[in-house]
């Protein structure tokens, strides 16, 4: 098992009443499952995946991240386990407008202290696997929105997490580039990474494995 | 409408707390400390205006040498005032002051004491010619007599009711009897008589009507016609060298020319001074007035400059960086119809506004601060509430201060394009980011010059502190007014010699801290010509000086009591001995003279040479001087023990008191007798200090808001990198790096202007430290220190928020 959600709540206090984001959440997630998330607007499904990705903190309940009880371990651990086994990709990619293609790509692998050759021979195959070795030394604003969302994919990937984190992938995108973007996240899923995905499209759920549905934090 | 913008303009004030905060701060501070300087500048510049047709008067000074170093003296010979009425057409009225040091004035019949305080012997037009006012008393006539003398109002009215003290008589100084012929009003602080109450009539001054021409002792003041220019008076005053002082010189060199006094590399030159820039510029021995120096008025310019530049440019920059958060407010107006003229109207309006609310917070810190500052730099500067110049030359500041600095910012955003801004959530690409870093630099390049002057002007202080002076003056007493006690003072001495607490003690009107001092000519015996003299102090000690003040001898003897011949004894310091070209082995049995041949008055034979000791200051280098056995009244040096000081004081005060009741008891410690020579460096150290840090502060609050706008503009960026594994250290580091390669630029370019200037000030002074690698690498630490705590709150601010917040998508 990859990881295990057990009774998660997670509230905040807003006028004296205790509004909760997340009611009782009872999650199994495997190595290798394509999960998707689905609900209305403020059900709370950007707050299940940043939970489970580690970058929110929640009130009650256990997370068990590959045998690691989540909710025991301090920040510092916390940051270390995601920076190694999860990936994000964002619906607006957030790439750094500053940085080329190539050194976005190669922005995590600093981050983990990658040794130079190393790092260069990782982001060249990065680079090659998706298709965009002529596009390395662009940057952002130089790429369309589908492209943007490629290379924000490619940077998740490159430091081969277990897990792929993503919220609303297509959503800024048009139809043949969410096509493409789903098409890779089916290939890669069948390469063998957990991907779970927040989504509003019942067509880009059904590429998903499993499909969870929350309404007011709650799974249904 | 004007309404209705300032209206507005209060609002969108209101709406951003911090940096309007931030902005109204900095620039209150500058406001104050710029006005607080200014006011002291005005201070300084205002001396000797009051009098009357001051720009008419002049000084006479002296450039003399003749034997031993040149000397520049504000003081000329007695019978120079007369010459120079006579001789000079263009000059209309002379008058010649005599200072006469701390005098006592006592009432004839109880002995109380009236007054003790500076006085002057005066020529009887001294309230004319001044514009003095006269208060009781006749002001033409007043010093006719012999034995009158003019008091200021404070000087009298705690004893008298000043219309009734004309007639009065008082003792001066334990001898004469005066008698109050006027009361004038008190003498303004900034004026060269400040320091002066007791003005008493050289009428009965016997020396100052002897045809005297060797002594420079009268600090003489002419006041030129209408129309007569001080240039013209020049050549004519030059003259007076050969047409008086040549036919004098030849009482004691027969047959010499002026041609042959030159040859032999001597000089005397005379020039005029203006009255109004004696404060300023002259720096001469004897100056009558506590003189200020102008290069002090040119740094705190500059830094008045700096400081209110530096508030300015902190509202320039951080306007501008925050005008992206209003970019949409401009795109909006234009949209809805406003042109260019009206967006910058509304900014100027807002600038305008906390410039005004800057001026009243300033202006109340400066008036917290002025009675520190008063007390600092020895002043009584009040602002000037009443002055409606003042409140006009602050208003028109102020206007001038809030266009300079809301003009930019205001022409910066009127330039927004609103399809551009109102596109969306898409970050408008911001221009002048070049120019905010370009001031930046420009500011801490302005601190980090400020912090290696005042670094260098702190070492040099230092090493004055700690410089071998040649003599002890730590725990060194100085007892003044010795003379009061007339022949006790021998018998005073030996019963303080016997207090255990007591090391040594000796009686001499000449010590290295300042006090009397003698200059006159010497001779080689057997040498006749001129260029064998040398000019050089001839201090009257007693057996006791070399031990008690810890002087060294180079080779030789000291004084002993028990050789009789040691009378006629002389010991000379190293750089007389260096004058007369002999080796301070070979001087010793030679005997000088001052006078020549026939004239010779005294023989004295050399003893010993004592290794140069500063008795001047270190401006200087140490000059001629020679020691000589004599009775000399004037201060008693009293070396102490280690031990209670108190206690040993009151018991000296005890005998004191027991010889001369009612004599007031007057002493202090050489070290701070010393300390008040470099008074004028250490004040400027104290404000280069306190004007430093205001300077550094307000660069640190430009830094402080620029670097928060900065976290907040790459919000997004952070959180990605957070996300992507970058630890909180290494977003702080990212945040800080940039700002901090800012401060290393600026450093880059003060160093070498610090450099460069800080050299030029120590040029004045002989003995000087070197600027070393410390001081730039000391002022570069420093600097950095200071940028990256202002900087890293922001950083780590910003570094620590969870990224969940600042990617959301909306």
């Amino acid at each position: 098992m990859l990881l295990q959600l057990k009774n998660i709540f997670k509230w905040v206090n807003s006028g004296g009443q205790r509004i909760f984001l997340l009611k009782d959440i009872n999650l199994n997630v495997h190595e290798g499952e394509f999960i998707s998330v689905m609900g209305p607007s403020g059900s709370g499904k950007s707050t299940l995946l940043n939970v489970i990705g580690m970058l929110d903190a929640f009130d009650e309940g256990e997370y068990q991240f590959l045998d690691e009880s989540v909710h025991d371990l301090r920040e510092k651990n916390r940051a270390n386990l995601y920076k190694e086994y999860i990936g994000f990709v964002f619906q607006s990619y957030h790439l750094l407008d500053d940085l080329t293609v190539k050194e976005n790509l190669e922005m995590p692998l600093l981050y983990k202290k990658v040794k130079g050759p190393e790092r260069k021979a990782m982001v060249a195959d990065m680079l090659d696997r998706f298709n965009i070795v002529g596009k390395k030394d662009l940057f952002p604003a130089q790429l369309s929105g589908g492209q943007q969302q490629l290379v924000g994919i490619a940077r998740a990937l490159i430091s081969s997490p277990k897990l792929i984190l993503a919220d609303e992938p297509t959503g800024n995108l048009n139809s043949k580039q969410g096509e493409e973007i789903m098409e890779l996240f089916k290939q890669l899923n069948q390469e063998g990474v957990t991907i779970i995905q927040v989504t509003h499209s019942e067509k880009n759920a059904a590429y998903g494995s499993r499909t969870i549905n929350l309404l007011d934090g709650r799974m249904v | 409408m004007f309404k209705n913008q300032l209206k507005i303009a209060w609002r969108s004030i209101k709406k951003q707390p911090f940096l309007n905060a931030l902005n109204t701060f900095g620039l209150a501070i500058g406001i104050a400390g710029t006005l607080i300087i200014c006011l002291f500048i005005y201070d300084e510049l205002s001396y000797d205006q009051m009098f009357l047709d001051s720009e008419r008067i002049h000084r006479i000074n002296v450039d003399a040498k003749f034997g031993g170093p040149g000397r520049e003296m504000s003081q000329v010979s007695a019978p120079m005032a007369g010459a120079i009425l006579n001789d000079i057409p263009q000059v209309e009225e002379v008058i010649r002051f005599r200072p006469w040091g701390t005098t006592s004035l006592n009432k004839i019949d109880s002995r109380e004491l009236v007054l003790e305080d500076n006085a002057t012997w005066v020529d009887t037009n001294v309230v004319s010619m001044f514009g003095l006012k006269m208060l009781y008393g006749d002001p033409l006539k007043a010093l006719e007599q012999p034995n009158s003398m003019i008091l200021t109002k404070s000087a009298v009215e705690k004893h008298f009711e000043p219309s009734s003290a004309i007639g009065r008589e008082l003792i001066v100084n334990e001898g004469q009897t005066f008698t109050i012929t006027g009361v004038i009003e008190d003498l303004p602080q900034n004026s060269f008589l400040a320091e002066y109450s007791v003005f008493m009539s050289l009428m009965g001054f016997q020396d100052a009507f002897q045809n005297e021409w060797g002594n420079h002792n009268y600090n003489t003041f002419i006041k030129l016609k209408h129309n007569a220019d001080a240039a013209d008076i020049a050549a004519p005053l030059q003259g007076m060298m050969e047409r008086y002082l040549i036919p004098y010189a030849q009482q004691f060199f027969p047959g010499i020319t002026l041609k042959e006094f030159e040859a032999a590399g001597n000089y005397v030159n005379y020039s005029s001074m203006k009255l109004t820039d004696l404060h300023l510029h002259s720096h001469r021995a004897e100056d009558m007035g506590r003189n200020g120096d102008i290069n002090n008025i040119y740094i705190l310019s500059f830094i008045a400059l700096f400081l209110i530049l530096l508030a300015s440019i902190n509202f320039m920059n951080l306007s501008t960086a925050y005008s992206l958060k209003r970019a949409k407010e401009i795109g909006i107006r234009k949209t809805l119809g406003s042109n260019k003229k009206g967006i910058i109207r509304q900014f100027l309006m807002e600038s305008g506004l906390i410039t005004f609310g800057s001026l009243i917070i300033g202006l109340a810190m400066a008036w917290i601060a002025l009675p520190f500052f008063n007390d600092l730099a020895e002043k009584a500067i009040s602002i000037p509430y009443s002055s409606p110049v003042f409140w006009l030359v602050l208003f028109a500041a102020a206007i001038l201060l809030a266009l300079c600095s809301g003009s930019y910012p205001a022409f910066f955003m009127s330039k927004f394009r609103p399809a551009r801004v109102l596109k969306g959530s898409g970050e408008t690409s911001l221009g002048g980011a070049k120019l905010r870093s370009g001031l930046v630099i420009f500011q801490f390049a302005i601190s980090v010059f400020l912090i290696i002057g005042t670094l260098v002007v702190g070492e040099q202080l230092q090493f004055i502190q700690n410089k071998d002076l040649g003599y002890s003056k730590d725990q060194v007493l100085l007892i003044n007014n010795l003379n009061r006690l007339n022949n006790q003072a021998g018998s005073f001495k030996e019963e303080v010699k016997q207090l255990s607490q007591v090391a040594d003690a000796t009686l001499s009107e000449f010590v290295p801290t300042p006090s009397s001092r003698t200059d006159s000519s010497f001779f080689l015996e057997g040498k006749t010509d001129q260029e064998s003299a040398v000019n050089m102090q001839g201090w009257r000690v007693d057996y006791d000086y070399m031990n008690t003040l810890d002087l060294k001898l180079v080779s030789g003897r000291d004084f002993d009591p028990s050789i009789a011949t040691d009378s006629t004894a002389m010991i000379i310091n190293e750089s007389a001995t260096k004058v007369l070209g002999l080796s301070p082995e070979e001087v010793l049995g030679k005997r000088v003279a001052n006078g020549l041949g026939e004239d010779a008055l005294s023989y004295y034979t050399v003893i010993g040479v004592v290794k140069n000791f500063h008795f001047e200051s270190m401006r200087n280098v140490v000059r001629p001087l020679s020691l000589r056995i004599s009775n000399s009244l004037g201060y008693m040096a009293v070396k102490l023990k280690s031990g209670n000081f108190e206690e040993t004081v009151s018991k000296i005060q005890g005998i004191w008191d027991s010889r001369s009741p009612g004599l007031s008891f007057d002493y202090r410690f050489m070290d701070d007798s010393f300390n008040e020579v470099y008074e004028n460096e250490r004040r400027l150290g104290k404000i280069f200090i306190i004007f430093t840090s205001l300077s550094i502060f307000i660069a640190c609050l430009g830094l402080f808001g620029l670097a928060a706008f900065n976290a907040h503009k790459r919000i997004k960026e952070i959180g990605v990198r957070k996300v992507l594994g970058a630890s909180v250290g290494q977003i702080t580091y990212r945040l800080s790096v940039d700002f901090l390669k800012l401060v290393g630029i600026a450093i880059l370019i003060a160093l070498p202007i610090g450099w460069f200037a800080m050299n030029r000030w120590l040029q004045d002074f002989t003995y000087r430290i070197e600027i070393g690698v410390g001081i730039f690498l000391a002022s570069a630490l420093l600097a950095i220190l200071i940028a990256m705590l202002t900087v890293s709150y922001q950083s780590i601010k910003a570094a620590i928020v969870n990224p969940v917040k600042s990617l959301r998508t909306e």
